[in-house]
């Protein structure tokens, strides 16, 4: 009796301070966020109009919110589907492979993402540049420096992805280090038992590393998703203003642009709304497709 | 201890939560930008001290003039005390305590901000009536402020947005914008500055066949100033009226079919990179391929000098400044005005005051110190006084050619129409071809149908 | 026959490991050249910015660094964010250390709920929150000055700090959460046989034993808190109360006027020096603390 009293204290002081926290800085202003998005408001006024749902019917009928949608939608996938890639991949060499250097490449993978979007914005516009940038000057010496310029960030078509490949580069060091955390608590036994089974590199690869790192896999899904949705939108407000044209307009650009350009805060918050719900339903369904049996070693 | 803190504080906060929905009014008397209360008033002075807050926008002329303005205008109202905030990203710095209903007495930003500050205060009907400032008479001198403004300033469709002849914003620091080039360049070649579209197209082809491209743009954004000057030279200010206030079908009409011609046969003879460097880290790019000789010409306003003064130039290299090519032989020409607008929020504490503050501006000793910095009024006779490229620049009136002013009209917010981004925003798709004039117009149109039921 | 296998293997295995070499060499080259660029802009003078962006500078005009420093107040602004961001490491330490410890060891009423509240904190982005945080302080501002006669909550950097601490509660209990279930049930069970209370036990036994996991929660929020600055501008009006990338906000160009191009750069490498140097001293405990920590596999 005692000892469940002195327990029950104990888990009150522990958390109080961090729910009280939580609560306050978080969870309030998200149901204000709710509350503001079935309003209209100008934001510098008293005047607040409650308009109920409108705010999400218009956003649903409008051309620009599903360019934003699209846009940010091809980011998750391409800039996750290209970072988990290679991030395995090199995780995979640089912890299965005795290889020289290795720790200096690990501290040199890791360094994009210390950096802040600023400087990444910074050397991407050098490497884009369409006359002086690096890219387009090691492809003329494929191409000839005569044919015409590649225009990285002015294409509509290609604009996106010269986007991504800037994200990738951030994020690339930031997965690598974690699957390199969890494929060292692979046990070297299971390689060696299946390597005098024959076993290549390849079979090795995707029957033990993969199904045993599975957990650590779903969970940075969940972090590709948050993760892309905020940087796209630093990357874009840095690189790009949603330009050329609003063809790389991506959810929270367009929230910035709508909530204090176009004087249509709820509107703004609206999609707010949209990116939480939206982010967190994804994330719902990919956790329920990639969940299978948990493997012990 | 820590937890107590933290209990105390959370307590706070979840209490003053509780006021949240209805305390909007404007209790507070403290900016974000002077947290120190004003010292009260000093035991030598008897007078109440009475504090003008004012906000500013930090451009190209720098913040040191308005510290010099202040302390001119305290000097000959010894009870007033002036708190300026002036800053480069004056909207992130005022905005959010202005969310709360905290707002400066007077401000100066202009409309066509990335985010819209003034627009906003105008949608909301936010903005003071200024229209007695014009009336009253300009401290230490003995003419009226109406007297001292070049004519026509007061009564554009930016500073009396309503449409009801009333001035709301003041118009301050003004410059002529027209298309930029190199003028030594013109010179080398003999070649002579187009007077019509027509001579504009002949030159560009002269030119491509010498490998420089006739056109270039910093952004999209430099097109609100072209774009508005051609509608004045392509059916009249009549014409431009109609335009800026949505008129039904003015889209479809041969006059602004015509200008969307012409800007879509710019766009053809537009150097091909400046689409990917139209944004705000790398506009500077596309500025310096005029310097280089890589492109023509280019729509830009008078900072352009001091913007681009450090850069490095072809040799030879001189400003030269011209206003738009005349749609036919012997047609009016145009050229935009740019201005900056001083306001004053509707629920600014001290109003009178910020009039008295505002028309302080307009005087001889306050203009003499915004011209030292390179900031030129619209004050009668202020340009005569220059000297240099903006004596050049300035006299662009001076020979016929009409100024334009205005801009599109204002409208209550329409969620997810920006009518900017749909008529300038464009033009790098026109460029790139990812889209056609015609899908341009349509989306034009459509804009402006959802504006024009919103309309004030 | 099986000789010749093996001597094939042999041939394959070092082609295999060169191809290792290229692939790894070539993505640090992908890294280095850039962020050795920013490095290199940072000593050019202003008008060398208007040509090719990869030319060599002329020399080293670290007069760059002095007017970054000086002029632009990168110095003061530096202390400022010494001061918040140490703080609100300090706060986060001791708020979220304790709860995510009884989130992840103890059953009690509600332990399921905060669970799964923290986790769906992770998909609340700070972007759309903040003006309703700004708008909340503020009232509590308005509500203090009647008894206090003068404000509190803005303008503070210990608010910034705490804000900053809460914004990171989510991550970081999720984090170390994970590393504390996977400690053996035992070493409570042993603290409970020696007489030792819950508070001794966690500060005692389990608490250094989370030393690589506080590292690398400490590294993370560390990048995060250094480089924001959205809350920041926000939260915090003063100009003398500015944080680093507040200030290198304010570096970049005024409206309509030349840029400083090398003052700029000089105020990127002040803000990334510090993360820099943190990153190089903490690297190898980073992966040690994901490895044994949440994100294991």
């Amino acid at each position: 009796m005692d000892i469940k009293k002195g327990q029950r204290r104990f888990i009150f002081f522990c958390l109080t301070p961090a729910v009280m926290l939580f609560i306050i800085f978080l969870i309030v202003p998200t149901i204000n966020v709710f509350r503001m998005s079935t309003y209209k408001w100008g934001g510098y006024t008293d005047e607040k109009t409650f308009v109920g749902l409108q705010n999400f019917t218009k956003l649903f009928q409008s051309e620009k919110f599903y360019q934003a949608f699209q846009n940010s939608l091809l980011l998750i996938v391409v800039v996750s589907v290209i970072t988990f890639a290679l991030a395995l991949v090199f995780a995979s060499i640089l912890s299965r492979e005795k290889l020289k250097g290795q720790n200096l490449l690990r501290i040199i993978f890791y360094i994009p993402n210390i950096l802040s979007v600023v400087v990444i914005s910074a050397i991407f516009s050098a490497i884009y540049d369409p006359n002086s940038g690096l890219l387009n000057a090691i492809l003329n010496l494929f191409r000839g420096s005569e044919s015409a310029p590649t225009l990285w960030l002015g294409d509509q078509k290609i604009v996106i992805f010269s986007l991504s490949g800037a994200m990738i580069w951030q994020a690339i060091g930031y997965y690598m280090v974690m699957y390199m955390a969890s494929m060292a608590n692979v046990p070297e036994s299971l390689y060696e038992s299946a390597e005098l089974e024959g076993a290549g590199r390849m079979e090795k690869f995707f029957s033990i590393t993969i199904p045993l790192i599975w957990t650590n896999i779903r969970t940075t899904l969940t972090f590709f998703i948050i993760s892309t949705i905020n940087m796209s939108f630093l990357f874009v407000v840095a690189m790009t203003e949603g330009g050329p044209d609003g063809s790389t307009e991506v959810f929270l650009s367009y929230m910035y642009k709508e909530a204090y350009t176009n004087s249509s805060y709820g509107y703004g918050m609206a999609i707010g709304v949209i990116v939480f719900l939206f982010s967190f339903a994804l994330a719902a369904i990919l956790n329920a497709v990639t969940s299978r049996d948990h493997l012990e070693y | 201890m820590k937890k107590i803190i933290s209990l105390a504080l959370t307590a706070f906060l979840t209490l003053s939560l509780v006021a949240c929905g209805s305390n909007t009014n404007n209790g507070a008397n403290t900016t974000p930008g002077n947290s120190a209360t004003p010292t009260p008033t000093n035991a030598t002075e008897p007078a109440e001290t009475q504090v003008l807050k004012f906000a500013a926008l930090e451009t190209a002329y720098g913040a040191d003039m308005w510290k010099k303005v202040a302390a001119g205008f305290e000097n000959a109202n010894p009870n007033v005390k002036i708190e300026t905030t002036i800053d480069k990203n004056l909207e992130d710095v005022i905005g959010p305590s202005m969310k709360s209903g905290d707002f400066p007495d007077v401000i100066l930003i202009s409309v066509g901000q990335p985010k819209g500050m003034t627009e906003t205060f105008v949608k909301d009907n936010n903005v003071l009536d200024l229209t007695d400032v014009l009336s009253m008479t300009v401290p230490g001198e003995s003419v009226t402020v109406k007297d001292k403004i070049i004519p026509g300033f007061t009564d554009t469709s930016i500073t009396n947005p309503y449409g009801d002849g009333k001035t709301h914003l003041m118009p301050m620091f003004y410059s002529p914008t027209g298309l930029f080039f190199n003028a030594g360049l013109f010179e080398q070649k003999g070649w002579t500055v187009p007077t019509t579209w027509d001579e504009m197209w002949a030159l560009g082809d002269k030119a491509k066949a010498e490998g420089i491209a006739l056109f270039a743009y910093p952004t999209t954004g430099y097109f609100d100033s072209l774009f508005y000057a051609l509608l004045n030279e392509v059916g009249g200010p009549e014409f431009f009226g109609k335009a800026m206030s949505y008129t039904e079908g003015v889209w479809q009409t041969p006059e602004a079919t015509q200008a969307f011609d012409i800007i879509s046969k710019l766009a053809s003879y537009t150097e091909q990179t400046v689409p990917a460097n139209a944004n705000k880290d790398n506009f500077v790019k596309n500025q310096q391929l005029i310097l280089d000789n890589k492109a023509l010409f280019m729509p830009n306003g008078t900072w352009i000098v001091g913007e681009m003064g450090s850069a490095p130039r072809a040799e030879g290299f001189k400003w030269g400044f011209t206003s738009l090519p005349a749609v036919t032989d012997g047609g009016d020409r145009y050229s935009y005005t740019f201005f900056e607008q001083i306001w004053v929020p509707a629920k600014a504490e001290n109003p009178d005051l910020a009039k008295q503050f505002i028309a302080y501006l307009y005087s001889d000793e306050a203009a003499a110190i915004f011209a030292e910095a390179g900031a030129i009024q619209p004050i009668k006779g202020l340009s005569d006084k220059l000297e240099g490229d903006n004596k050049l620049f300035y006299s662009i009136y001076d020979n016929g050619t009409k100024a334009a002013m205005g801009a599109f009209a204002t409208t209550d917010p329409v969620e997810g129409v920006s009518i900017s981004d749909t008529v300038f925003g464009t033009v790098d798709s026109l460029v790139t071809k990812a889209k056609t004039q015609q899908q341009w117009v349509e989306a034009i149109t459509k804009a402006s149908d959802s504006l024009r039921g919103a309309l004030k | 026959m099986n000789n010749n296998k093996l001597a094939k293997l042999g041939i394959s295995d070092k082609l295999y490991k060169g191809l290792n070499y290229v692939v790894l060499i070539l993505l640090a080259i992908i890294i280095i050249v850039p962020v050795a660029w920013a490095f290199i802009a940072s000593v050019k003078q202003d008008i060398e910015f208007y040509g090719n962006p990869w030319v060599l500078p002329q020399g080293f005009y670290l007069q760059n660094f002095v007017d970054a420093w000086e002029k632009a107040k990168m110095g003061s602004y530096m202390l400022n964010s010494l001061i918040v961001t140490s703080i609100a490491l300090g706060l986060l330490l001791v708020i979220a250390l304790p709860a995510a410890y009884v989130l992840s060891r103890f059953k009690f009423r509600g332990s399921v709920f905060w669970n799964m509240m923290f986790m769906a904190g992770l998909f609340i982005n700070v972007n759309y929150i903040v003006v309703p945080i700004f708008l909340m302080l503020n009232n509590g501002d308005k509500a203090v000055r009647g008894f206090l006669g003068h404000p509190i909550f803005l303008n503070n950097l210990f608010v910034l700090a705490l804000v900053y601490a809460a914004m990171a509660l989510p991550f970081t209990i999720y984090l170390l959460s994970g590393y504390f279930k996977s400690l053996p049930k035992e070493f409570e069970e042993a603290a409970s046989v020696d007489g030792a209370g819950y508070f001794r036990t966690m500060v005692q036994i389990i608490m250094p034993m989370a030393k690589p996991s506080i590292v690398t929660v400490i590294l993370f929020n560390f990048l995060s808190f250094w480089n924001e600055y959205i809350i920041s501008m926000t939260l915090l009006t003063t100009p003398g109360l500015r944080t680093l990338p507040v200030g290198l906000m304010n570096l970049m160009a005024a409206q309509k006027s030349a840029v400083q191009y090398g003052q700029m750069y000089a105020g990127l490498v002040i803000v990334m020096l510090p993360t820099l140097i943190l990153y190089i001293l903490v690297q190898k405990k980073l992966t040690q603390g994901m490895t044994m920590g949440g994100l294991k596999g």
